[in-house]
């Protein structure tokens, strides 16, 4: 497995913008790559959360948009261990749910996640949360 | 309490004087109507919580009882021999003696005030039965409704986002393909609206409840235990 300082990390990535979408939905993976591909990002999909830090060691995104709602494996659990990796915890993780009580948001803070966006979003408030980390 | 209304069945003029003095007497009266065994027909009867059946002519008890739906709240305030009560309680439950004594019009009165209570508090149970079992069907609905908003805002987020990718570059579009794509995108926000209002009524009517119910445990917490 490649590892590699968090220093390094943030500079490999700057130049790329690059952006995992984690969502076990296809369609809404490929709608959230379109519209940050209109912007110049590098968006990278990925429909197994189970694959999540594989996908992160070989992708090297600069943040990473993450749905809460998956079988095997939801988006808690994934930021939950993301957060608590000292490999992976400086990567910005925004949830992206349809999730949309305080309740969520609140466990979604819990869980060290660095920003909410609630499905259904506008192009521009997907943008904004992104543009905040990339 | 809601106004309640007494038939009084006799013929004897002066017993229904005497219960109707009585009963204007009281803070709370129901309305009174008084009727003969002549003019009695249960069907035609004015409507009513209760009927005091006083001394009738001979023969006329036994039609007018037989007249009457064994549900209905009755008072029987003339004389019969312990076998014939024993039949009648029998037939009608809810019928209740009351013997002609000195003091039987105090006894009927509050004998009458609590079948008249009793009678509201059915009817206040029944309304509140029928209320409850339209708040479940509601409450149905609205589980539905939460358990789909789910799938809803999943679906709208891929209607918008389509909508919006489409529109980001209009020139690819034919004025017509452009008017729809803006006509989708904008029912499909007006829904989003309309599913946001409904999350927000579902929030107050969960943070009522909660306050109900942290006020009824609080009701329910014994004098002595609450500070």
């Amino acid at each position: 497995m490649h590892l590699c300082s968090v220093d390094n990390y943030r500079e490999s990535t700057a130049v790329h913008k690059k952006v995992l979408i984690v969502d076990d939905s296809p369609a809404e993976v490929k709608l959230m790559q379109g519209l940050l591909e209109k912007e110049g990002y590098w968006p990278v999909g990925l429909s197994d959360p189970r694959r999540v830090e594989e996908t992160i060691t070989s992708e090297r995104p600069s943040v990473i948009l993450l749905d809460i709602v998956m079988p095997d494996r939801n988006g808690y659990q994934v930021c939950r261990d993301l957060k608590g990796s000292a490999e992976f915890n400086s990567i910005p993780v925004i949830m992206v749910t349809s999730k949309d009580s305080v309740s969520d948001k609140f466990w979604g803070q819990q869980q060290g996640a660095d920003g909410y966006v609630t499905k259904p979003f506008t192009r521009e408030e997907l943008l904004r949360a992104v543009r905040r980390f990339a | 309490m809601r106004h309640a209304n007494v038939v009084i069945l006799t013929d004897e003029t002066e017993f229904a004087r005497l219960l109707t003095a009585c009963w204007q007497a009281e803070r709370q009266a129901p309305g009174v109507t008084v009727l003969n065994s002549d003019l009695w027909r249960e069907q035609e009867a004015p409507a009513h919580d209760l009927i005091v059946v006083g001394p009738l002519r001979d023969g006329k008890l036994t039609s007018v009882l037989r007249s009457l739906e064994p549900a209905t709240a009755v008072i029987l305030c003339a004389p019969a021999d312990s076998r014939e009560l024993g039949q009648l309680r029998a037939k009608y439950p809810r019928l209740v003696h009351v013997p002609l004594r000195e003091d039987w019009a105090q006894t009927l009165l509050l004998v009458a005030g609590e079948s008249l209570r009793r009678t509201e508090a059915v009817r206040i149970a029944r309304e509140a039965e029928r209320s409850a079992a339209k708040n479940e069907n509601h409450a149905t609905l609205g589980r539905y409704m939460m358990d789909m908003k789910h799938s809803v805002n999943n679906a709208l987020t891929s209607m918008l986002g389509n909508a919006e990718l489409l529109l980001l570059e209009p020139g690819q579009l034919s004025s017509q393909s452009l008017a729809q794509i803006k006509t989708i995108h904008s029912m499909a926000l007006r829904i989003n609206e309309v599913m946001q209002r409904f999350s927000s009524l579902a929030n107050e009517i969960q943070e009522a409840e909660k306050a109900s119910q942290a006020e009824t445990e609080e009701t329910g917490t014994p004098v002595s235990q609450r500070r």
